[in-house]
């Protein structure tokens, strides 16, 4: 049995649908990543999921606790790491995680261990007497991350935690990650780097406008481009025929041809063996080429594929 | 049970919060003491009547009642009574005395009060004094008014000397007798008339009639940053964590509550204690009856903070509306100047007020040596005011940004 299952979850604000009739779920010991841009409802589906916002319909199960009738006793179990930093600026490291420690029913001998052993775990041990306004962006976002570990929660809910943070922190988050999941808690992440998504989870669904788009392993959803890369394409706007792009996906192993920021995305299942017959229709046409790259499929290129627009804009 | 543990931790924390916060320090505690400062060296005088005036005066009766009028005059706290010639009573119009003011009692005042003649008192003034002018004035003619009680006939006639004009006529203004008041008092003649100060507190502090009110109106100010604390927690997500932590929301705001009528109490407390040890300000006769008034002012601050940060929509609106209403409620509700000195529709107004009915009952205490029952009725009216505020709050508190 799945550990997490949401079913149908919808969120609106006014006339605008936030989240959309999200349904999805999440094996135990996983790193589920939701990945989408700004704006594609990735905050507000875990507000949900983590009972901070009631539903406008739908309904998710934790380890078989409903998060609309049993609020109170999913907050028992789930661990939250908000997407802004939610920790108080002029408190130390450790007074913050003790205040949160103690919000969790924990206290005593027990929570000073918990706190020494999270400060170790996101290096900042040392720190622990420091304020935290005197912290930087990256430091400030693993004790953030702390805070929501305190309490040993099965299920734990990162939004977005590298936001604004140094290539080294990102780093050293990645790895705290991976210490999480192997002690044997489920993760659900969320981010707009698709790289990052790719690199920690197990399992990812693509969020846009509200809906998910697709979702599956990396080389689940990847399949869908085709093992055979894509090849990305600028035409010189003067003197190229408009019949192009038709041609163009008339040759041989081209799947799909679609138009991003004036240059052509081709979709092919081996590119190798698309790339001769497509510049042959480029010399034919008499089109100047500025641009030409051949990919490998990634996520980026496969939210691409689906949306038809950028991850970042 | 557990819930009350998280609430104290909540309270704690807050406490923490708020002990390192510099800013919020100077608010609560380095302000008022400056503006009392001020206020009780500039102003206190004049509504204490710490003035020390001097008031020359003539008896040319040989009754009893202008000795009488004189004696209770003597009482009246800040006036000392000198006595003169009626030559240096007039001498007030060459400018030639240090006095401003002489009261004259003509010849045969009890007499003729005593057989309805008409009489008067006349009073000099020096008219290039404004300064004191109302005060002294109004000390005689509240004595005369006393003697006219029992008597019914003495008007107080006010002669402007004008020094370049000391040819000026003085004119005597006399009421009319009342005849059937003279008749009663044949039958019950006056043995006494007795004046006496309005307050009865000793002698007063300059700090005694500021202190008070400045302390109440930033006893506001300080829950205001409290109620902007509250605010701030939930646009930076600190309150956001706490909801989806296994803690009540009552826990949350009561732990709030808890810290920031805390925060009050010390900060009344340090007011009150810097003005009575460092400033020798008056504490009253009852001083069980004053932490009951302090307990219910900041009870009642605290829950208008709750009420503040529920009916505005951002931080920067707490700030705004709450300094507005709270300038607001001090100048009606008598912080900066005394409701008693106001006409009655804007005294009645003043107690929509926090600050009128705490001041009601700390004044009474400090200035008028009142007891504990005396201020019941205040304390009462701030427990009801502080309930309506608390329960309307914390139903329309909204714990997420809309
Ligand atoms: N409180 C709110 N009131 C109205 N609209 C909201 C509210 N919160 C979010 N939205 C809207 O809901 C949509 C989804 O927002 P959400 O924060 O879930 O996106 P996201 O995927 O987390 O984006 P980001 O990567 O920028 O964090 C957005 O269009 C946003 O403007
Ligand atoms: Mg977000």
């Amino acid at each position: 049995m799945p550990l997490v299952a949401a079913e149908n979850l919808v969120k609106k604000y006014d006339d605008l649908t936030a989240v959309d009739g999200v349904s999805f779920t999440i094996e135990e010991g996983q790193i589920f990543g939701f990945l989408g841009p700004n704006g594609a409802g990735k905050s507000t589906t875990i507000s949900m999921l983590s009972t901070y916002l009631p539903p406008t319909s739908g309904d998710a199960v934790i380890d078989g606790i409903s998060v609309t009738r049993e609020a109170n006793k999913v907050r028992n179990i789930i661990g939250v790491v908000p997407q802004d930093i939610a920790l108080y600026p002029t408190l130390t490291a450790i007074q913050n995680l003790r205040f949160y420690g103690k919000m969790y029913d924990m206290g005593g001998e027990s929570l000073e261990r918990r706190c020494q052993e999270l400060l170790e775990l996101v290096e900042l041990w040392d720190r622990r007497d420091s304020r935290l306004e005197q912290f930087s962006g990256g430091m400030k976002r693993r004790i953030n991350m702390a805070a929501g570990l305190l309490h040993h929660p099965r299920f734990l809910l990162l939004d977005e935690p590298t936001v604004g943070v140094d290539p080294q922190s990102r780093e050293h988050i990645f790895e705290t990650i991976f210490k999480i999941r192997d002690s044997g808690t489920t993760i659900l992440y969320t981010s707009h780097y698709m790289e990052e998504v790719e690199l920690l989870c197990d399992y990812i669904a693509i969020m846009d406008r509200g809906k998910l788009v697709a979702s599956g392993t990396l080389k689940e959803l990847l399949s869908v481009l085709g093992e055979g890369g894509v090849i990305e394409l600028e035409v010189a706007p003067t003197g190229c025929s408009e019949k192009l792009e038709a041609d163009i996906s008339r040759q041989q192993g081209v799947t799909s041809v679609k138009h991003q920021d004036g240059r052509l995305v081709i979709f092919s299942d081996n590119s190798a063996r698309s790339l001769p017959p497509v510049l042959k229709v480029l010399e034919e046409m008499r089109c100047d080429v500025i641009h030409l790259e051949i990919f490998t499929p990634n996520l980026e290129k496969l939210f691409i594929h689906l949306t038809g627009k950028e991850l970042r804009e | 049970m557990r819930q009350f543990r998280k609430l104290w931790q909540i309270t704690r924390k807050d406490l923490l919060v708020m002990g390192k916060d510099r800013g919020s320090w100077i608010v609560l505690l380095l302000t008022p003491l400056l503006i009392i400062m001020v206020a009780s060296f500039a102003l206190g005088p004049a509504f204490s009547g710490e003035l020390k005036s001097s008031l020359l005066y003539t008896n040319l009766d040989q009754g009893g009642v202008g000795k009488q009028l004189v004696d209770g005059l003597r009482e009246v706290e800040g006036l000392e009574l000198v006595e003169g010639t009626e030559a240096e009573c007039q001498a007030l119009a060459s400018g030639d005395t240090k006095y401003k003011t002489c009261m004259l009692i003509p010849t045969g005042f009890s007499s003729k009060i005593l057989t309805g003649s008409n009489t008067g008192l006349q009073v000099y003034v020096d008219p290039s004094d404004n300064a004191s002018r109302p005060f002294m004035v109004g000390m005689i003619d509240g004595a005369a008014s006393r003697l006219s009680g029992m008597v019914n006939s003495v008007k107080v006639s006010v002669v402007e000397v004008m020094k370049f004009a000391p040819e000026a006529e003085l004119p005597v203004v006399a009421s009319d007798a009342a005849q059937t008041a003279v008749e009663q008092m044949n039958q019950d003649p006056p043995v006494a008339v007795e004046i006496t100060n309005a307050g009865a507190a000793a002698d007063v502090n300059m700090f005694d009639t500021q202190a008070p009110g400045y302390s109440v109106m930033f006893l506001l100010f300080g829950v205001m940053l409290g109620a902007e604390g509250l605010l701030e927690e939930r646009d930076k997500g600190t309150l956001g964590r706490l909801l989806v932590a296994p803690v009540a929301k009552s826990s949350i705001l009561g732990g709030k509550l808890v810290a920031q009528f805390m925060i009050a109490m010390v900060q009344m407390t340090i007011l009150f204690g810097v003005g009575h040890f460092v400033f020798g300000m008056h504490l009253g006769n009852s001083i069980p009856g004053l932490i009951l008034m302090i307990v219910m002012t900041a009870f009642t601050a605290t829950s208008f903070g709750i009420l503040l940060a529920s009916l505005v929509k951002t931080r920067r609106q707490a700030t705004s509306v709450g300094t507005l209403v709270i300038i607001l409620m001090s100048a009606l509700g008598g912080s900066w100047w005394p409701l008693s000195i106001e006409p009655e529709f804007m005294q009645k107004l003043g107690h929509l007020t926090i600050n009128a009915w705490a001041l009601d009952g700390m004044n009474a205490l400090i200035l008028e040596g009142a007891n504990m029952q005396d201020i019941l009725v205040d304390a009462a009216a701030l427990f009801i005011y502080g309930c309506v505020c608390f329960l309307v709050g914390i139903k329309m508190f909204k714990f997420r940004n809309a």
